[in-house]
């Protein structure tokens, strides 16, 4: 019993040193980021969206979304969403033009983040150029 | 009347026995019970009107699917959470046979808990949220939780040193279960800028809690039952328990690297994340191996013990198969890389989730429920046909999530077609989803009805 709470707590202890380690990003965080990251969240984006391929698959994964699309088209988008297909009137989700830029910010940050290859039809478009 | 005499659940379902003397914390356990497979009748409903929504354009609906989505993902831990917290409780009581150290500490970590459950889903449904997945509620309100197992962690400990010389491995092993969920929780009840720290943390929940802390009580309570209904003797199962739970332990928590390939963590997840997952899987062997002799050993059963042991069986099949195979299989990073994000996850979420965790705690909940009462032979007939039904809806649904997810990865992931146009050729699959999803939700409000007439007929008067 005292080994498997030893255990347990050592492990634990560890993993969240490593954890630490880890979660070093590769370049400090614009306040404007930060801003759009509460944008995100307040907005609960991640239902039909993924980041990291973690989310919602309603949407498409924005992990690299600002490497396909400018800043402005981005921010037309949000601030005058269209009506999303199979729908016939439904328009996506709309966002004041501040909070609009902050996530656009947000996102650019994202696409900074190695992600070790994934997703993989990027790396492949990458190879054909 | 007479055209739904079929059903079995008309007329009476329970009969009632002699039950031997109760302790107050077992009977304090059968509200969380009771409240736990309420939440879960509600969730299927909630979960069949978004995947209705999914497959019909335009679909007029009072909550937004993003907000709905939040719900579903919320009662998905909470119901199970709620329920644990009951069964730790009474099977606690049984294993070391003497009452709890404070049973009105128990009823205001009930009161806690289901009222901070209760704010999230309502905050939610008016819109307000933190926006981050199977977290979707506001922080302060996770802190309400995080109380409510405060109170639990302390109470057990406390109980636990009260027999101080006679404790046994199943309640040590329940309560580090509790201590864990609260530990896991705490760090997500603050606020993160950096998107690598607050990804990697929501696992603590998503992960932690479900293949570390939950499998601990889960250990504790499936220990406790193989006991008492002569499944396996105790020597046997407690030495299984310890490897269990070491396992679990470590296991589960370098498991976690499964999910962090591709969050900005350093490459050398990836190999922690796939060697570690095997480890995983061992103590699941083991369980199947055990369950199996004790199955051969022993024939007659109570229909009570026949039917918590339906269920039971129901979330060892999907502990060895959708958790653990289908697990380890979407873990090798090759695969990982094309299928992540896809709806593959969405099909082992449905499998491992609900199919070894929500059947697990149904179990509990159902045996504890019906404490005192022996069902008629009509009242077990349906308890089966509840069990039959949501099996057929989770296989069928996971199927169609699964074939859309294979489809997805080949179509948008490694032939690199876009987006949209691969989500379209979906929409048969999510139809079929939407389909089993109905068929799950029959079952599970059969079982919520049976179980309901079960609590009424064996509820206590009040002392
Ligand atoms: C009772 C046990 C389990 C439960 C309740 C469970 C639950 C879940 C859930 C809810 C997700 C979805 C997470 C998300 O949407 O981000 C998930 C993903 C995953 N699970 Fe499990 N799981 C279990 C066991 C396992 C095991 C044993 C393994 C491996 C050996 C495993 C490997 C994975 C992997 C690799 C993913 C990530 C899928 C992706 O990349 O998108 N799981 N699991
Ligand atoms: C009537 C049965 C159910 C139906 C129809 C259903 C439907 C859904 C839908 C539509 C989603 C959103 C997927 C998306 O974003 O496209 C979802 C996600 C999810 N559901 Fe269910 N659900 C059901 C039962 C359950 C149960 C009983 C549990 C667990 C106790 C559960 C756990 C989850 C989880 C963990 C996710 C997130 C999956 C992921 O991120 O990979 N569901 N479900
Ligand atoms: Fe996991």
């Amino acid at each position: 019993m005292r080994t498997f709470l030893l255990l347990s707590s050592l492990s634990f202890a560890l993993f969240v040193g490593i954890i630490l380690i880890s979660s070093r990003l590769p370049s400090p965080m614009p306040e404007q980021a930060v801003e759009g990251k509460l944008v995100w969240q307040k907005h609960n984006c991640i239902s039909c969206h993924t980041l990291f391929g973690n989310g919602g698959y309603v949407g498409e994964d924005l992990t690299n979304i600002t490497r396909k699309e400018t800043p402005s088209q981005i921010v037309n988008y949000l601030i005058k969403p269209p009506v999303v297909p199979p729908n016939k009137y439904t328009h996506h989700p709309g966002l004041a033009i501040k909070d609009a830029q902050n996530l656009v910010h947000y996102l650019e940050f994202i696409s900074t983040i190695p992600t070790l290859g994934w997703p993989p039809q990027k790396e492949k478009a990458g190879k054909e150029s | 009347m007479k055209l739904l005499s079929f059903l079995p659940f008309l007329g009476k379902t329970q009969k009632p026995v002699v039950r031997k003397q109760q302790f107050l914390a077992q009977k304090i356990s059968r509200r969380y019970c009771f409240t736990a497979v309420t939440l879960f009748a509600l969730q299927s409903v909630v979960a069949v009107t978004g995947a209705i929504d999914l497959v019909i354009p335009d679909l007029p609906s009072p909550i937004p699917f993003e907000f709905g989505r939040a719900i579903h993902l919320g009662l998905a831990d909470l119901w199970p959470l709620i329920g644990t917290m009951g069964m730790v409780y009474y099977f606690i009581t049984a294993e070391l046979d003497r009452e709890i150290y404070s049973p009105p500490l128990a009823r205001w970590q009930y009161w806690i808990v289901v009222l901070f459950s209760l704010a999230i889903f309502t905050s939610l449904s008016f819109k307000i949220g933190n926006g981050r997945e199977f977290l979707e509620g506001l922080p302060v309100l996770y802190m309400g939780i995080c109380i409510s197992l405060a109170l639990a962690s302390y109470n057990l400990i406390r109980t636990l040193f009260m027999v101080k010389n006679n404790i046994t491995p199943a309640a040590a092993v329940m309560t580090v279960g509790i201590i864990f969920l609260l530990l896991l929780l705490l760090p997500n009840t603050i606020f993160y800028s950096n998107p690598i720290t607050d990804e990697a943390t929501k696992f603590w929940v998503v992960h932690l809690w479900e293949e570390m802390a939950f499998e601990l009580t889960s250990a504790g309570f499936i220990a406790t039952f193989y006991v008492v209904s002569g499944l396996a003797d105790r020597a046997k199962v407690e030495k299984w328990l310890y490897l269990e739970a070491s396992l679990a332990v470590v296991g589960g928590l370098y498991g976690t690297g499964h999910h962090y390939y591709w969050i900005g963590f350093p490459a050398v997840w990836l190999v922690i994340g796939s060697l570690v997952s095997i480890v995983e899987v061992i103590p699941v062997g083991i369980l199947v191996h055990m369950t199996y002799k004790g199955l051969k050993s022993k024939k007659n059963r109570s229909r009570r013990e026949k039917l918590t042991l339906w269920l039971l069986l129901s979330s060892v099949f999907y502990h060895i198969t959708g958790a653990s195979l289908l697990g380890l299989l979407i873990t090798i990073p090759w695969v990982n890389l094309y299928m992540h994000g896809t709806y593959v996850t969405s099909g082992h979420a449905h499998l491992a989730l609900f199919g070894t965790l929500g059947f697990l705690v149904l179990s509990g909940c159902y045996y504890i429920l019906s404490r005192g009462s022996e069902p008629t032979l009509k009242g077990y007939k349906s308890g089966v046909l509840a069990v039959i039904l949501l099996n057929v809806g989770l296989l069928g649904m996971a199927s169609a999530l699964l074939a859309a997810g294979l489809k997805e990865s080949y179509l948008w992931r490694y032939l690199g077609m876009d987006f949209e146009q691969v989500r379209l050729q979906l929409n048969l699959y999510l139809f079929i989803r939407a389909l089993g999803g109905a068929v799950f939700a029959l079952g599970d409000l059969f079982l919520f009805w049976l179980i309901c007439k079960t609590w009424k007929q064996t509820k206590l008067p009040k002392r």
